[in-house]
């Protein structure tokens, strides 16, 4: 019977049934939006932080506590690349390899043929891009491009080349030619530096198989950071590895300000949804008010009265919860893509916590029926309720 | 008459009308909290970023090329160009010298070190080599409109850590790095001896400085020392400068020879970074002012996405509040219908009736839109406070905003009700069917 009175229930007034489940469709989408990408914004605050670039350096071990010499030439071998872990907190790491050296560089296509001294950094050139990310290239590095040569924005305008011309690499009577693929403009010592692959370097300098200082970009929060570090360290005994203080100091601080920020907005956002949409129960609600008094003056008793329209309000609850979170989790998905170029990771817990708060409002919302269980039906009928 | 008949109709069924007023403000607070947040944010994250340090460098244009590698530059010590160190000032006079955050120049030169606990001097070439980085740690600036800058390595390099304390400007004093204090068996308090060339000076340490890079293989000193030592007197090399920019967009990053003069004074008057750099080309004659791109580049993607984020928020806002303002008033209108016939059948048309529905709900719009303002601003002001330490200030902008969104969400909401109830026919309702 019970079942029977709520299916006609439900079945009698189609328009406003729609616009209701609407309305909590409409917050449950909100809500699931909102908490999925909250619950995702870990993961995607450390990887926008990764804006940054390297933020961790593997250097040879710093010269023994006394020493007079000031190692500039130390290196390590290649090997160590090899223990660098590939992923960390489920994100690849990029490891990108350097050998420096400082050459006799000139112009052989120049009138004046003068001879400058240059750093020239040996490295794997598609990996530039990750240890600096802001770093405007000249022409633009496509994904896929594997450029021969680079060089920085004031070596390109000391030699005035452009891209396209050769520039000519000395050191002990060994020599390479730099076929310049691009410019780069850092705004650091990358500008004075011209790059070249790793092996052509390592052939200059007459160091097959050595490394100067490996950078590596970390994805994850910064206690993640640090544990990468510490694991490292104990795997690389020959060798220093510490993180680019600049950034992280900076980073955690600033991780902790956005995700303070998101956490209240959401908060807030998701508190006043729910207030608005039980308002507008309410509103639904008290229309059923002439139901309530006709149930009464036929003798059904409060409580059934009562449990009969909190279960309506909690069935179109669960139903407007379900459709209207699948659509928050969708939204969330495609807008995380939209707007931040990564598309959010739907995280299934937020699937029925959204459906369980929208339940909540639904009942909640229709609470103020209980008033009218102490009105007399005639009351409610002459329309002074 | 109209009037008459909105504000009689609008003081009818209060409760119902204060539903849905709460249910408009309510969306319409988020809306103004998130909104407020977001023009704040742009504010409050810029200067947060400064904590990564400077965002500007400025070399002599007709320097030769630095041998920089892990930090340190190879040349020669006499070899390359300075500046002087007696225009800085001048930096405080550009368009944008308010959002100069602070700037510190740098002269490096190579030098010899020992504790000078040691009696005999060692001989030439025989002590630990390490660079001397001389720069302000905390110096008063005269500045040409009478006041003092005050400014240095802490305001630029805000990730060098000192155990004990900066060096005094006028005092024989440095801070050592932690890798060099460990190779020269120097403590907090010691005497070092740094020779370059003939000459030789003793600096008390007074710190010892941590920064995760080559700085701790270094000793810092005040300026006026390296330039003593360098035998350069008034002179810098490099200059570090945090500014407070706008992330560059589309129109900032474009060339500024190729703008028109209506389009270069808005770039010139944006605090891109680009504007600031040239400005600061055009202060100080013979320098290159370059963007550290990694900072700069990476803050803005950040700033933006954060931004972005929060409008989001704010549109989220709203669409709960249509939604539910329009669930509202369609209930409104099914319940009136009786009050919708009866005017009809007086000889209304179907526009009067949209008009004077329409009428009422902007008021209730402007009742709504109006609290939800007053309980934004609040709600702003405890956000900003919460993550920031700061509330954002009220802004007309934004009540203005918010009022024109309430209208437009309440009379959205109820469009299709309002449809539904112009075209109503008078008789069968009256009939009760």
């Amino acid at each position: 019977m019970f079942w029977r009175l709520i299916h006609r229930l439900l079945q009698a007034n189609r328009g406003r049934l729609i616009t209701v489940l609407l309305a909590l469709g409409a917050g449950a989408a909100i809500t699931a939006a909102l908490l999925n990408l909250r619950v995702d914004a870990d993961r995607r605050l450390t990887s926008e932080f990764r804006s940054f670039g390297a933020n961790v350096v593997i250097a040879p071990a710093p010269a023994e506590s006394g020493s007079a010499q000031f190692e500039k030439s130390a290196t390590f071998d290649e090997s160590v690349l090899a223990r660098v872990p590939a992923k960390s907190s489920g994100a690849p790491v990029a490891a990108v390899p350097f050998l420096y050296l400082v050459a006799d560089v000139s112009n052989p296509a120049a009138a004046l043929h003068t001879v400058v001294p240059a750093v020239v950094a040996g490295t794997r050139l598609s990996g530039l891009a990750q240890v600096g990310p802001g770093w405007r290239f000249d022409p633009p590095l496509s994904v896929s491009a594997s450029p021969r040569c680079l060089a920085g924005s004031r070596v390109a305008s000391q030699f005035a080349v452009r891209p396209g011309a050769t520039l000519l690499l000395q050191y002990a009577g060994r020599e390479e030619r730099c076929v310049l693929d691009g410019i780069l403009s850092a705004g650091g010592a990358e500008d004075n530096q011209i790059f070249v692959d790793l092996a052509a370097a390592q052939r200059l300098a007459a160091q097959p198989g050595r490394l100067s200082l490996v950078q590596v970009s970390v994805t994850g929060n910064p206690r993640a950071v640090e544990s990468f570090i510490g694991s490292l360290s104990g795997a690389l005994p020959q060798a220093s590895v510490r993180g680019v203080r600049q950034f992280s100091d900076a980073e955690a601080k600033l991780y902790e300000r956005i995700r303070g920020l998101l956490s209240a907005t959401v908060g807030i956002i998701l508190a006043l949804t729910a207030l608005c949409v039980m308002a507008a129960m309410t509103n639904a609600a008290m229309e059923r008010k002439h139901d309530v008094g006709l149930m009464k003056a036929l003798g059904g008793p409060l409580t059934r009265i009562l449990h009969l329209f909190l279960a309506e309000a909690a069935l179109l609850g669960l139903m407007g919860g379900m459709l209207g979170a699948a659509v928050g989790m969708l939204l969330s998905v495609w807008l995380g893509a939209a707007v931040f170029g990564v598309a959010a990771q739907p995280r299934w817990i937020v699937y029925p916590v959204t459906v369980f708060l929208t339940v909540v409002v639904a009942v909640t919302g229709a609470f103020p029926l209980r008033r009218l269980a102490s009105v007399r039906p005639a009351v409610i009928f002459r329309g002074e309720a | 008459m109209f009037l008459r008949l909105v504000a009689d109709s609008f003081s009818r069924r209060v409760s119902r009308k204060l539903l849905t007023a709460g249910a408009l403000a309510l969306g319409m607070a988020v809306a103004t909290a998130a909104l407020s947040v977001s023009l704040d944010v742009g504010d409050r994250l810029a200067s947060e970023f400064r904590s990564l340090g400077a965002n500007l460098l400025i070399t002599p244009h007709a320097d030769t090329l630095p041998l920089e590698i892990g930090g340190v530059d190879y040349r020669p010590a006499n070899a390359g160009a300075d500046l002087p160190e007696a225009s800085l000032p001048k930096l405080k006079t550009i368009f944008w010298h308010n959002n100069i955050v602070g700037f510190s120049p740098m002269l490096d030169l190579p030098v010899e070190v020992w504790s000078g606990v040691l009696k005999t001097p060692p001989a030439a070439g025989a002590a630990p080599r390490a660079t001397l980085i001389g720069t302000w740690s905390r110096h008063a600036l005269a500045i040409p409109d009478g006041g003092t800058f005050v400014t240095g390595v802490e305001k630029t390099n805000p990730w060098w850590n000192v155990e004990g304390h900066w060096f005094a400007e006028d005092a024989r004093e440095c801070v050592v790095g932690v890798a060099l204090a460990r190779r020269a068996a120097l403590r907090i308090g010691d005497t070092v001896q740094i020779r370059e060339g003939e000459k030789t000076v003793a600096l008390t340490v007074s710190g010892l400085l941590s920064s995760g890079g080559a700085e701790d293989d270094a000793v810092v000193a005040p300026l006026a020392t390296a330039q003593e030592l360098a035998g350069r007197p008034g002179v810098y090399r490099r200059l570090y400068l945090s500014a407070i920019t706008k992330p560059e967009d589309a129109f900032g990053r474009r060339d500024p020879s190729g703008m028109t003069p209506a389009e270069y004074d808005r770039w010139f008057c944006t605090p891109y970074i680009s504007s600031i750099a040239l400005q600061i080309e055009q202060a100080l004659p013979g320098t290159d002012a370059r963007v550290i791109r990694r900072v700069a580049e990476g803050e803005g993607r950040i700033l933006t996405r954060v931004r972005a984020l929060l409008w989001l928020v704010a549109a989220a806002a709203l669409l709960a509040a249509s939604l539910a303002v329009g669930a509202t008033s369609a209930a409104t209108i099914i319940e009136r219908r009786t009050e919708i016939a009866l005017m009809k059948a007086l000889g209304a048309g179907s526009p009067m009736v949209k008009s004077l529905f329409a009428a009422e709900q902007i008021l209730l719009a402007a009742v709504g839109g109006g609290a939800g303002y007053a309980l934004g601003v609040l709600l702003a002001r405890f956000l900003g406070q919460i993550v920031f330490g700061a509330a954002p200030a009220p802004s007309l902008l934004v009540l203005a905003v918010v009022l024109a969104l309430a209208v437009f969400v309440t009379l959205a909401g109820s469009y299709f009700s309002m449809r539904r109830a112009a075209r109503y026919e008078p008789a069968p309702i009256l009939r009760g069917e």
